[in-house]
């Protein structure tokens, strides 16, 4: 058995290299599906704003998308790194499955974003416009095939077992999985939701300043419209995704809400658990209210503590439940912005309520902070297992020694700390450049086309 | 069968990586002997376009090699822990670095630098790997079971200047094909010696192999020796076309020439080799995943190769012929805040009258009440009552922002709230 100390060390690496990854994913996924629409809007329309719309935002994309491939690169080979033993057992189901997402999504994005982000005067508009959406297609299938991996993991379906690997006894069962049929729709539309607050954040930010408002007003109300459909919508899919994972996994939904004692009924708030007694030192709550949202209006059910699950089943309880805050309470957050926003639009001030703007500008990482909120909840509530109910984490290591897990851990902090700077000064760098100006005297709006080859 | 099917996939895959991400690495490595700041520029804008479809090919060999043949998979990544990590950040690295260089206005030393050396770690790492590989590695029950520093033997570090060798090759065929100028001529200059370099390791390596290797290369096989000696000859006289071919018309032959050897060298690998894949024991047949999963990765992958071929294929095509500078967008004409003066008399909807205090704080109880309800309805809080009300409702929130913002947004377009030009004149 490997030393806990490399357990631990795998897991860190993991977990940063992970939500580091993801959050690129979070916004390109939505950009790229953005960039499409104003693409063929402006093809169709001949619309320079619109032209002027998608060369902003590719500039931050294109180097979005960069670092979100070569972080996931490094996601594709830690499996057999650090996870050797979960990588023989599982490669026969995941390792498909993620065969899948490169050949079909991996090479579909690579084969095209040169052209999107280089084929601009080389090719035709049409090219172009096509590559765009078939960058969309190649980055909604990676969502697909990895949230399909995912799910098996939390909720392993369609495999028999032989000398300790799985193998698939129905394909339908492994990829469309019960639990993908939540997840599935909830991730879909929560990397729609953040590209949408990152978009809105920064065109509230030139509203404020009082710069480029044309761009600003446009893709300030294209964001919120975006989240003020979607936005309830998520909330109903996250509330029918806890609910099934409750089902599936108690001891998650046991951790998240913070209890050990099936005795309570409100909704916790802050909570210091002390694993080693069985309860918190500390709890803040709302009472009925966990009730109230577990379907029971009359707020007398009691909502599952942890103490239901045997010991050494059990994970721990900070994660989870901060995890869990940290999305739900962001998501309530982002459903109130985008209530004002309908609310404001109405009125017909949404662009010029100077105070909801300087707040749209702290709402532009709210979605990829919500995703991790959600992925750290997922993850660490489905511990101690690795493949639920089948491989536990502590079982799924490579035979490494502490000195090498603990250098490549370092390695990927100082790394990935460096990157993140350079990513968060590279946007503000580019949002304070601001988009270029396109119409000049020579150009006119009737030869739009004649704008992108001058 | 299908394992085999499975190995000739993965050798396809890494095959195609070595080539493709090959020259890229190369024109990397490269760019660090270069002096001009524009030329670097050059190189690095030279592959802004591939190399992310280029590197897709080492991921598929990842994946390949995971769902095809896990045992082998668990056991190399383990086994070879710190090269890969090293090269696993420097690809990110790289890739930081390309892009960064590529968004930014002029060029920038310190990406260049960052660009060149990344490449130069990759490829000592990979090479590193190759060497670990192919000296063996020990394992038990599908996974690694050796120390920290096996990867490290004298065996690995002449694959890995053997490698670096192979990749400038590649990378100075690319430059011959893809530039003019002085970087044509000097990627012409390159070629030859870089060809010899390229022979030198490769006999170098081949002989050095049969010590390295624990396990005794079978040659009394006669269709093994054939295939090798086939292999050994085609590479032999695609070096010689290269050799030829460096600093002459066309210029897309030394590329060829060294595809088509990197391709023989491969071959006649693996025609020493097989069927073990690491040594001494761990063969295809012993380390394959299970039938339905090779098929279904056969299935899936094969039947997409093609397509996916058909788009890269395009996509070269796209950017086929000398490289030329991006033609020229239109001129962005510095920040745009100068429209800012013009624009805060563009017209918007007046705002509307307030009314007493009471009135406003009345409205913003009733709206923070109303939202709150919204939020619970969302949040499927009434499905206890009715399993009926809370989709209903949801699907009636969402239809009423969509025709909200569709009003909204007319009626901002029609007061010119969106209108680039008036703003911009």
């Amino acid at each position: 058995m490997a030393s806990p100390a490399v357990v631990d060390i795998s897991r860190w690496q993991f977990a940063i290299t992970a939500i580091f990854h993801m959050s690129f994913p979070a916004l390109t996924v939505g950009l790229s599906l953005f960039l499409a629409v104003m693409y063929t809007v402006h093809l169709r329309t001949g619309n320079p704003l619109y032209l002027q719309i998608f060369r902003f935002w590719k500039k931050i994309f294109a180097v979005g998308f960069g670092l979100g491939v070569v972080a996931g690169t490094v996601m594709t080979f830690e499996f057999g790194l650090n996870w050797g033993r979960y990588a023989h057992a599982v490669g026969p189901i995941l390792g498909v499955t993620i065969g899948m997402e490169v050949i079909t999504a991996f090479f579909l994005e690579a084969g095209f974003i040169g052209i999107m982000l280089y084929g601009d005067g080389r090719v035709r508009p049409r090219t172009m416009a096509f590559s765009c959406w078939m960058l969309v297609v190649g980055t909604l299938l990676s969502t697909t095939w990895i949230l399909s991996a995912n799910s098996w993991m939390q909720d392993p379906t369609g495999f028999t077992e032989v000398d300790g690997q799985f193998r698939a006894s129905n394909w339908w069962h492994v990829l469309f999985n019960p639990a993908f049929s939540y997840r599935y729709p909830h991730m879909l539309l929560a990397v729609l939701i953040s590209a949408a607050w990152f978009i809105g954040g920064i065109a509230a930010w030139y509203l404020v300043k009082q710069r480029a408002l044309p761009f600003a007003r446009r893709t300030l109300s294209i964001a919120l419209g975006v989240l003020a459909v979607l936005m309830p919508v998520q909330l109903y899919v996250g509330d029918a995704t806890a609910a099934f994972m409750g089902a599936h996994q108690p001891a998650k939904l046991e951790a998240f809400e913070g209890n050990w004692k099936t005795d309570n009924n409100g909704y916790n708030l802050i909570v210091v658990p002390d694993t080693d007694k069985g309860e918190n030192r500390f709890q803040v709550g709302i009472p009925h209210l966990g009730a109230v949202i577990g379907k029971d209006l009359s707020g007398k059910a009691h909502v599952p503590g942890l103490l239901q699950t045997p010991k050494d089943e059990r994970p721990d309880m900070w994660a989870p439940f901060y995890g869990f805050r940290a999305m739900y309470f962001t998501a309530l957050a982002m459903f109130g912005m985008a209530f004002a926003g309908v609310v404001l639009r109405w009125r017909g001030r949404l662009f010029t309520a100077r105070r909801f703007h300087r707040l749209m500008i702290w709402m532009a990482p709210a979605g990829v902070v919500a995703i991790s909120g959600g992925w750290i909840t997922a993850e660490t509530g489905r511990q101690p297992w690795v493949v639920h109910g089948l491989i536990r984490t502590g079982d799924a290591v490579s035979h490494l020694s502490v000195g090498a897990a603990l250098a490549g851990l370092i390695g990927f902090v100082a790394v990935y700390a460096l990157l993140l700077g350079l990513w968060i000064r590279y946007i503000v760098r580019t949002v304070r450049t601001g988009p270029e100006h396109l119409v000049t005297d020579a150009a006119t709006a009737d030869h739009p086309t004649e704008i992108s080859h001058a | 069968m299908l394992d085999v099917a499975s190995y000739a996939l993965l050798l396809f895959a890494l095959g195609a990586y070595v080539l493709l991400d090959g020259y890229d690495l190369g024109i990397g490595v490269l760019s660090l002997f270069d002096r001009s700041d524009q030329r670097r520029k050059e190189y690095s804008e030279l592959i802004a376009t591939a190399w992310d479809a280029n590197e897709s090919w080492l991921i598929l060999a990842g994946v390949v090699l995971w769902a095809g043949l896990p045992g082998v998979y668990a056991t190399v990544l383990s086994g070879v822990y710190l090269p890969l990590i090293v090269m696993l950040l420097a690809i990110v690295l790289r890739g930081t670095a390309i892009e960064l260089q590529s968004a930014a206005p002029g060029y920038r030393r310190g990406w260049g630098l960052v660009f060149g050396l990344s490449s130069l770690v990759v490829t000592v790492c990979q090479g590193l790997v190759i060497g670990a590989v192919l000296s063996g590695l020990p394992h038990r029950g599908g996974v690694f079971s050796g120390n920290t520093w096996d990867w490290l033997t004298p065996y690995s570090v002449l694959c890995a200047l053997g490698l670096v060798a192979v990749y400038l090759l590649a990378g100075a065929a690319w430059l011959q094909d893809k530039t003019t100028g002085t970087a044509h001529g000097r990627a012409g200059r390159l070629g030859r010696p870089l060809v010899l370099a390229v022979a030198v390791a490769g006999l170098v390596l081949g002989f050095g192999l049969s010590s390295a290797d624990p396990q005794h290369l079978r040659f009394d096989q006669p269709l093994r020796t054939a295939l090798f000696g086939l292999a050994v000859a085609v590479a032999v006289v695609c070096a010689a076309i290269a050799w030829y071919g460096f600093g002459r018309r066309p210029d897309w032959r030394p590329f060829a020439a060294v595809a088509g050897a990197e391709a023989a060298g491969l071959l006649a690998l693996v025609a020493a080799t097989a069927p073990v894949v690491v040594p001494p024991d761990l063969t295809v047949h012993t380390a394959a995943g299970p039938h339905g999963s090779q098929l279904f990765l056969l299935i899936g992958v094969g039947g997409c190769m093609p397509v996916v071929l058909a788009y890269n294929i395009y996509a070269w095509w796209v950017f086929r012929g000398k490289f030329a500078q991006p033609p020229a967008l239109p001129d962005a004409a510095g920040p745009s805040d100068t429209a800012a003066a013009a624009e805060r008399s563009a017209p918007v909807a007046p705002p509307a009258s307030d009314g007493p205090w009471a009135v406003v704080v009345a409205r913003r109880v009733l709206l923070t009440l109303l939202a709150v309800a919204v939020a619970a309805v969302s949040q499927d809080v009434f499905g206890g009552v009715g399993v009926w009300i809370d989709r209903v409702g949801v699907a009636l929130f969402a239809v009423t922002a969509l025709a909200v913002w569709i009003r909204s947004d007319h009626r901002s377009s029609a007061a010119g709230a969106f209108d680039l030009q008036a703003a911009e004149r």
